[in-house]
């Protein structure tokens, strides 16, 4: 089956949809189900270019968000009262921070508010990284006016950014693993760091090098090749998103 | 058509002067050829062709370049866009769309052409460079030769006057570097285009350009035909050192001048040099029927292979043939990997931290992704530190490979040759069994290519150790290699002595082979030795 071509906007419209949807809704059930239909929809249209894995990379971050912040979530805060699961040791604080405790009972309210508020966060990054995953950023960039140029060249590079680190971290990663040295842990995120930052920095220089001297936004008008056209798909899907804030 | 006047530039905070008083006239039609060490200068004049010097990167001009009778001080580069085309050095960062047809409408679109001129434009430059069947294609799928061509089309899809190309030929195999080549010599031919070209692998191009600006890399330069520049640059192509070897009157920079130079010397009777024997060294790697597939095709096709200790081994290819997921597949970081590898009897996939250090030294194609430090003398520590060798050793290995490095200078701040000799000499540091390069000669001039050969030859003699490098550099592994393995969509195609490997082919013989065949001769040294003996 073909997989139908959407204009590049439609898919960031509708993440922005979706977001205020989650955020109105306030329910776990609800963010977890869309955040499963988001998936199965990056995983039937995504296309195998470097921007098509953004949405597994920011399934990983947003775990590690959730972790996190549930940690957090039990260690620091407000004493929530109810079944307690375990209890850890309490740090005494000065009496000038009354209310805030860190560590003390975990009942299981804390533990589901803490989760439930993180899996909120979490959707709606997945939900737009699934946008990342679903648009090419250069397609992107042809959607823009051209009176916002200086605008449109920084969104490119930070667009096109995202992705383009995804493949480098990788093959720094497998660099290093080379060099010997072991890819987890604090002290390699330091390492790869580094050579990522000089080679994104290197990157971007050279394209908007190679985009002034081609002359954009010399003109002020633009002509269109093969213009992108927005089709009734499009149409039909921001109208269902639409619905959904609706129904929220 | 470009004219420099009276041109000096200084980048800020630097020492030396990149260009000094340079006076240059290229008229239409012309095809110059820009030359000189790694971080001479080559690109810096070519972008300030268009004025991306110093209109984006800084630096104080004086003097004037024009254009056309356009000068660059009072136009942006985008205002040079019609007039200028410029393909810069690794073209993949320079593509601002996705597909090809649509990158090829870019500079168009910019310059607010009508819709049907870019149709009738477009197709024209698909038929131009072969591009049509991979109009729809997404560019980062594409062989290298073939984002060079769509780079390349993007440049001359606005009728420019002039091109400029900053290595256009550098990652590309021989076959696809003469495609390249032989499209802008029909291009100025056909056109009248002017074209400005800078390039390291002058066996490539000096047989196309018209003159030749040396640049020295103190601010110096010098401009003649080929012919009066090669007579005495340090910066020459294997055919003038063989022309400078036998001492000719003449220098010829083509294959069929030096023929016709050279042919009594072939047609004397020479003793035929029996090929030392190796003895049986230990094996260090032993590959059985390889498969390494990534979804939708197969890298590497059922290879086996064994690879001894003193070898030097060059696998060679076309441009996505799959020597980088062979060497992968060695270094045991394949995924996917069917089959067995085994180095120095151990599977490479289960070697960690130190011992995987001390049995596999693996350098990547961005040498710079190995390195993290702050500074020169803070990599040499940590891999000091790593090795629990001696203080010092690393630093002492990088002054015998690249000598004068200043211990303090930040490692993105050092040419890519000095970079690469960094890289290496952490490699070498943890005293590896088996060295395994992938195209490693990216932007290396001739003088730096020289140390890398002598330092791995001396790595491979010592103790029994092999090394592994996969390249598009005939000249490189004539020098270097002991033995070939040809490889073509993956699977194993020659497997032989160096000798019998390129002689066997036509593009991928050296060009001393080609000048001086049909005797067996590689390299300069080999037809000096051969006239010594007889």
């Amino acid at each position: 089956m073909k997989k139908p071509s959407l204009h590049p906007l439609t898919w960031w419209i509708w993440a922005g949809l979706l977001a205020i949807a989650i955020i109105r809704f306030q329910s776990t059930v609800l963010s977890l189900l869309c955040v499963g239909a988001v998936a199965g929809l990056v995983f039937w249209l995504r296309e195998d270019a470097p921007w098509g894995r953004s949405f597994t990379w920011t399934l990983k971050l947003s775990l590690w968000i959730l972790m996190i912040r549930t940690v957090i979530g039990m260690l620091i805060g407000v004493p929530i009262p109810g079944n307690t699961v375990l209890t850890l040791p309490i740090v005494q604080l000065p009496s000038w921070m009354p209310g805030i405790r860190i560590g003390g009972a975990v009942t299981s309210e804390r533990l589901t508010s803490a989760l439930s508020e993180g899996i909120l966060i979490c959707a709606i990054i997945l939900i737009f990284g699934a946008a990342a995953s679903l648009t090419s950023p250069h397609r992107l960039l042809r959607t823009l006016p051209v009176y916002i140029y200086e605008f449109g060249v920084s969104i490119v590079i930070a667009t096109s950014a995202l992705p383009q680190l995804v493949t480098s971290v990788s093959r720094i990663r497998q660099a290093q693993l080379l060099r010997g040295q072991s890819s987890r842990g604090f002290k390699s995120w330091k390492r790869i760091a580094i050579p990522l930052l000089e080679e994104s920095l290197a990157r971007s220089l050279d394209l908007a090098a190679a985009m002034d001297s081609r002359g954009y936004g010399i003109s002020s008008k633009r002509s269109r090749y093969r213009p992108i056209k927005w089709s009734y798909l499009d149409s039909f899907v921001i109208i269902s998103a639409i619905a959904v804030v609706g129904v929220s | 058509m470009i004219k420099f006047s009276n041109v000096s530039l200084i980048y800020p905070n630097s020492t030396t002067t990149v260009l000094e008083n340079l006076n240059l006239e290229i008229v239409e039609g012309e095809m110059v050829l820009v030359i000189g060490p790694t971080g001479s200068g080559k690109s810096s004049l070519l972008r300030l062709i268009n004025g991306l010097v110093p209109h984006h990167t800084g630096g104080i001009l004086a003097g004037d370049v024009t254009v056309d009778g356009t000068s660059t001080q009072l136009v942006k580069p985008g205002g040079m866009a019609h007039l200028i085309g410029i393909v810069g050095q690794n073209p993949l960062n320079g593509f601002v769309t996705d597909t090809v047809e649509e990158e090829l409408a870019f500079g168009m679109e910019n310059l607010n052409l009508p819709n049907d001129v870019m149709r009738k434009r477009v197709e024209e430059i698909l038929d131009l460079l072969s591009l049509a069947p991979l109009r729809n294609r997404t560019i980062a799928t594409l062989s290298g030769g073939e984002q060079q061509r769509v780079a390349i089309g993007s440049a001359l899809v606005t009728h420019p006057k002039v091109l400029v190309l900053d290595e256009p030929t550098s990652a590309l195999d021989p076959i696809a570097a003469e495609e390249v080549l032989s499209i802008l010599q029909r291009l100025v031919h056909d056109l009248s285009l002017t074209v400005v070209i800078a390039e390291h692998k002058l066996e490539r191009v000096i047989q196309f350009a018209d003159r030749v600006v040396y640049i020295n890399g103190q601010g110096e330069t010098k401009i003649g035909s080929p012919e009066q520049i090669m007579v005495d640059s340090p910066i020459a192509p294997p055919i003038v050192e063989l022309a400078r070897a036998l001492g000719l009157h003449e220098i010829g920079t083509t294959v069929r001048e030096m023929r016709r130079m050279t042919q009594d010397l072939r047609d004397k009777k020479y003793q035929s040099v029996e090929p030392a024997t190796t003895s049986n060294n230990s094996l260090r790697i032993k590959i059985d029927s390889l498969s390494v597939s990534y979804p939708g095709h197969n890298a590497v096709k059922n290879f086996t292979a064994n690879i001894h200790g003193n070898e030097i081994v060059a696998l060679m290819g076309r441009n996505g043939a799959g020597k980088s997921s062979l060497l992968k597949a060695m270094a045991g970081i394949a995924q996917h990997a069917k089959g067995s590898v085994e180095v120095s009897g151990i599977n490479p996939q289960s070697l960690k931290g130190k011992s995987r250090r001390e049995s596999i030294g693996y350098i990547p194609q961005e040498p710079s992704d190995l390195l993290y430090g702050q500074s020169v003398n803070l990599e040499c520590e940590q891999a000091d530190r790593d090795n629990e060798v001696r203080p010092g050793t690393t630093a002492a290995l990088l002054e015998q490979l690249v000598p004068g490095v200043s211990g303090h200078t930040h490692p993105r701040d050092l040419s890519e040759g000095q970079r690469l000799g960094l890289a290496l000499s952490v490699i070498l540091s943890s005293n590896p069994q088996v060295l395994i390069l992938d195209e490693p000669t990216r932007g290396l001039d001739y003088q730096a290519k020289r140390e890398l050969v002598s330092i791995l030859i001396s790595f491979a003699q010592s103790y029994d150790k092999c090394v592994v490098l996969a390249t598009h550099d005939v000249e490189l592994v004539a020098d270097l290699a002991t033995r070939v393995i040809f490889i073509a969509d993956g699977e194993k195609v020659a497997d032989g002595t160096t000798l019998d490997v390129l002689l066997s082919s036509p593009a991928f013989a050296p060009q001393v082979a080609k000048v001086m065949s049909p005797h067996p001769w590689l390299r300069v040294r080999d037809v000096t030795a051969a006239i010594e003996i007889s």
